[in-house]
């Protein structure tokens, strides 16, 4: 179900050489809770880490959690930032318990940022404040691209609100790049993996070709009871992914069945016509009956699995083991790696569809394995 | 099956074993002759002390029995202050205060000076300055570093985007020559000095910058001697403290190179601090606290041991470090975790009595501490401090009343020290008797309940596959987060009360602040130029030092050894920088 309003999106994040995630994490749980879709960027980041995702992901507001000092410099550096991309309609806000002072807060208030949370101030406060402060309706103001020959991560993060809010996007004419436009779904159940894969794919791609551009499209679920909020965590794990040539939007599913949202077909459309070379679209942890990429959307698609799916049984019952080009199992140093392995690969010999079967231990740096899945895959 | 399974084995044996012994003091007449004189003989060496008051007392508190089933089940349920299962203590004496004029003369070294105070801040000098500043206040030499956030993400002050947190929440060490003025004027090769650091992620390069340092002040004679303690527990940091700079097999790869040194080099030396505190003041319940630190602490056994390190040799090396907060499991949870501990090591791993102590530092809590009337934090300190003493910490670092706002000024670390003080040498409390609190029915229940919490926490564990894979699954860091966000919203929500925020708050308005404690940009980028200065300076000579450290990473040598060489031309920041290229980046974990 579809709310009147959109849900809120906003990206929170912690600052560079600060861990302090304890008090973000209790916010976000709270946010969620009532409804807002929090992008969360996770804890030691930077300024610019933090302004491109909050760029790229167009959200309302970006909410920072600050405990290790440095606050009034380091809030000031990120509306300073957003400014300069032509962002300031995004919103910066935070706390930092006691760290940061009342006399602070009259700087960095000063200096464009909305408001500080004090300590002790009460959960449900920030929850009325978020709701009121970033909660109206807004307005999508597409930015004129008819002689563009180049988008801004700003522009196009425009393009993609637009897609998402179903309004007509205009005609572009850019240059699509030399080397072709390929669009790769990945698919796969929770906990199997795939961002990690998607972030070493992506180093990968980026180390081959100096000048590619990546766009990553990363859907996580909403809550049916809790209002409709969700945490979209895809970006807080990515190492390589936090790179200017790299466009990362993540989608909550709002409702929608199947591994990816409404607006998603919409979204691949946009991407497709701006320039990458290479599109990845993550869906949500997927059940056994999901089969998520269908009528073209994307050019391959590729289902991860860790080791311990259950039984052979089970196996019978993965709907996306009949349509992946590709399946993945990762996490094949877990024990029992080798069973699934064999059974796996009498499923796909079943099907009679020349399928491929690879194995990957994507938390190893420079797996093996990787490299054979990014060579299958994206440079064929 | 994982080693929990077998330690929470262990510990139903161990109770069955004891409740044998209770049978044989009430059955078997040889068994209870010996059991009788036995405790005739403990009864009879207790001395008599006397207080300022002229009260006579024993100076070791035992359970007034003559039973014979009672006192087998002390004897080998509880142990006496010292012995296992070492219940009551590590060891015997504690915090007992010399008579004044005794013939035994305690070699300095020997003191077990309990007051620790977690410190740093700025550039190197100014730490320096708070170090000669705190150990006029105390006994003996005890230093404890803080580093900033720059230092505990092994980066240097000059990388991109960090200007604004150099020495801010701890000091800026960037090179050997920072290390060299941190400590300036301490006698490091003295064996009544002892050095704590706080750091984790690159730990490894931080002790050999602390090693280069120290050789070349005192020469390279000073290795062996050199005392304390470095944190280096990489398994809290992925599941609490966000400081992982490597992916976590690479870093325990490092970690036990270092221990697998300063076993054999630098036997007076901690090389790891096995600690709960980040994950109680993460959020933690205090059972998850005490059940994933004695968790991840057999695993690190497990992994030296692997390495071929002699468990009698390095165990002896652990300790620990726990949250000491105000809820009742505090009342006994170090003691909970010491038999845990013991019957472990012992029985599981075959460790002998040195290896087998559970050798503690508690802080009070930081999360325990409210910006709102904020003196009363010296309240809330002096409460937990009382609990700490109670369950016989080894040693302790009280908070400052201006947690919440500020690395401590002056003014609140001296009374933080002095509430440490007051505690163990003014009130008669813990001078006189060992043993005072242990063994009343609240403390036995208390103790009973959390042991049994604990263990079943170990079978969560278990099922998953053991801590390492437990890590994996996210298990330790998802529980700790939903017991951080129930924790606040019992603020909230009044079920927990904190004075002065949701009971009895002042009305009158704002509250004034304490003096924060900054540091200047200036002085930061002071920090950049000398570190600028010290590369200028090196340059012909880093690039080389660091292909021979990649050399040893890639071949499979110790690490460690060779860290002791670069970082006499590398900085911190260029010795991460090459390590992640050969291992990777830690992935974080939301
Ligand atoms: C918990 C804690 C830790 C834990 C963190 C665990 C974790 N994963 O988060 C541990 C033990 C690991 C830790 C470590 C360190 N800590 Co610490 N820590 C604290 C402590 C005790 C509480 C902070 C907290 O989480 N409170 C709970 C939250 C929920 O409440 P709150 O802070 O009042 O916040 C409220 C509002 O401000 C608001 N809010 C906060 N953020 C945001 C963001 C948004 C968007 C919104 C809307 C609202 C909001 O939400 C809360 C609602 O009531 C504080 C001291 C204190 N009592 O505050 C020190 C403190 C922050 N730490 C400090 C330091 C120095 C460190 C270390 C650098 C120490 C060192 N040298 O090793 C390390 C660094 C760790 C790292 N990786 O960065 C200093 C900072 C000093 C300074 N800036 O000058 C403090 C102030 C303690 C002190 N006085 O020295 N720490």
């Amino acid at each position: 179900m579809m709310a009147a309003h959109p849900p809120i999106r906003i990206l929170t994040a912690v600052p560079i050489c600060d861990g302090h995630d304890s008090a973000i994490n209790t916010v976000n749980m709270e946010l969620i809770r009532h409804g807002v879709e929090v992008i969360y960027l996770g804890y030691h980041r930077s300024v610019k880490a933090m302004v491109r995702a909050a760029i790229q992901e167009d959200v309302r507001t970006l909410g920072i959690s600050s405990y290790n000092g440095g606050h009034v410099e380091f809030f000031s550096e990120v509306v300073k930032l957003l400014r300069k991309h032509g962002a300031g309609d995004i919103h910066v806000f935070g706390g930092g318990g006691g760290t940061i002072t009342r006399a602070d807060e009259v700087v960095m208030t000063r200096r464009g940022v909305d408001r500080i949370f004090f300590a002790g101030t009460s959960l449900s406060e920030i929850v009325a404040y978020v709701k009121k402060q970033y909660g109206g309706q807004r307005k999508v103001a597409l930015p004129s691209l008819s002689k563009a020959t180049h988008l801004t991560n700003r522009q196009l993060a425009k393009l993609l609100t637009a897609a998402e809010t179903n309004i007509p996007i205009p005609s572009l004419k850019l240059q699509p790049p030399t080397g072709g436009c390929r669009t790769i779904g990945i698919a796969g159940p929770g906990g199997a993996g795939k961002t990690t894969l998607i972030d070493e794919l992506v180093l990968r791609h980026l180390t081959l070709k100096p000048h590619a551009r990546v766009a990553i499209l990363s859907h996580d679920p909403s809550g049916s009871v809790s209002g409709g909020g969700a945490l979209l965590g895809d970006r807080a794990p990515m190492i390589y992914s936090q790179d200017d040539r790299v466009f990362m939007r993540s989608l909550a599913s709002r409702g929608h069945d199947g591994g990816l949202a409404a607006c998603t077909r919409r979204c691949v459309q946009v991407l497709q016509r701006c320039g990458f070379e290479l599109i990845l679209i993550e869906t949500v942890g997927i059940g056994q009956e999901a089969v998520p990429f269908r009528g073209g959307l994307t050019d391959r698609t590729v289902l991860v699995m860790s080791p311990d799916y259950g039984s052979r049984l089970q196996l019978q019952k993965i709907a996306m083991l009949d349509v992946a080009d590709l399946v993945v199992v990762n996490k094949s140093d877990l024990g029992g790696a080798k069973t699934a392995l064999s059974e796996i690969a009498q499923r796909l010999e079943s099907n009679q569809r020349g399928q491929q079967l690879l194995t990957t231990v994507a938390k190893q740096h420079r797996n093996a394995g990787v490299d054979e899945l990014f060579n299958k895959l994206v440079n064929p | 099956m994982s080693i929990l399974a077998e330690i929470n084995k262990a510990i139903g044996a161990h109770a069955r074993q004891v409740e044998r012994h209770v049978e044989s003091a009430r059955k078997d007449p040889v068994f209870r002759r010996k059991l009788l004189k036995r405790w005739k003989d403990v009864r009879g060496s207790v001395q008599t002390v006397t207080t300022p008051t002229g009260l006579k007392l024993p100076k070791l508190a035992l359970p007034p029995t003559e039973e014979p089933a009672e006192i087998a089940r002390y004897l080998y349920g509880e142990g006496l202050p010292g012995e296992f299962p070492f219940l009551n203590s590590a060891y015997p004496e504690m915090y007992l205060e010399p008579a004044p004029n005794s013939e035994i003369r305690i070699p300095k070294s020997e003191i077990e000076e309990p007051t620790r105070l977690f410190a740093g801040l700025g550039l190197a000098d100014d730490t320096n300055k708070r170090f000669h500043y705190l150990t006029g206040q105390q006994r003996t030499v005890r230093l404890s570093t803080a580093f900033d956030g720059p230092t505990l993400y092994g980066m240097d002050s000059d990388a991109e985007g960090v200007l604004g947190k150099i020495g801010e929440g701890g000091v800026a060490i960037d090179t050997v020559e920072d290390m060299e003025r941190l400590f300036a004027g301490f006698p490091l090769n003295d064996s009544n000095c002892s050095v704590s650091m706080t750091i984790n992620g690159p730990a490894p390069t931080i002790l050999a910058l602390y090693i280069a340092a120290a050789k070349r002040k005192f020469g390279a004679g000073v290795v062996p001697k050199l005392r304390g303690t470095i944190q280096a527990d990489i398994l809290k940091e992925v599941q609490a403290q966000n400081e992982n700079l490597f992916p976590l097999d690479a870093s325990l790869r490092f970690l036990t190179d270092m221990v697998e040194y300063t076993t054999h080099h630098m036997s007076r030396w901690y090389p790891i601090s096995i600690s709960g505190y980040h994950i109680a003041e993460a959020g933690s319940t205090p059972i998850q606290q005490a059940a994933y630190t004695l968790s991840n602490g057999f695993t690190y056994v497990e992994l030296f041991r692997k390495r071929g390190i002699d468990i009698n040799k390095f165990g002896p090396r652990l300790s620990f470090f726990l949250d000491g907060s105000l809820d009742i499991e505090y009342l006994v949870l170090p003691r909970v975790c010491r038999k845990i501990w013991a019957i472990g090591m012992r029985d599981v791993f075959g460790a002998d009595a040195r290896a087998q102590m559970f050798k503690l530092h508690i802080q009070t809590s930081g999360r325990s501490l409210v910006a709102q009337d904020f003196k009363n934090n010296l309240t809330r300190t002096a409460v937990e401090l009382l609990m700490a003493c109670i369950n016989a910490t080894n040693s302790c670092h009280s908070n400052s009343a201006d947690e919440p706002f500020t690395t401590p000024s002056e003014e609140y670390v001296r009374l933080a020290a002095h509430g440490q003080a007051i505690l163990l040498e003014e009130s008669g409390l813990f001078k006189h008797m060992m043993n005072t609190f242990g063994g009343s029915p609240g403390i036995k229940h208390v103790e009973k309940a959390v042991e049994e919490a604990i263990l079943a926490e170990f079978d969560q564990i278990d099922r998953l596959g053991g801590v390492l894979s437990a890590v994996e699954h996210r298990y330790q860091r998802s529980q700790i987060q939903t017991a951080a966000h129930r924790y606040e919203q019992q603020i909230h929500s009044g079920v927990r009360p904190i004075i002065g925020l949701n009971r009895y708050a002042d009305t009158k308005g704002e509250q004034a602040e304490p003096k924060v404690v900054r540091t200047p940009l200036g002085k930061q980028k002071r920090q950049v130029q000398r570190l600028r200065d010290f590369k200028r300076r090196h340059a012909k000579q880093s690039p080389k030092a660091l292909d021979r450290l990649a050399s040893v990473v890639e071949n499979g040598g110790n690490v460690f050894a060779e860290l002791i060489e670069t970082v006499e031309t590398c900085s911190l920041g260029q010795i991460t920088e090459r390590l992640q290229q050969i291992v990777g980046c830690y992935r974080p974990t939301v």
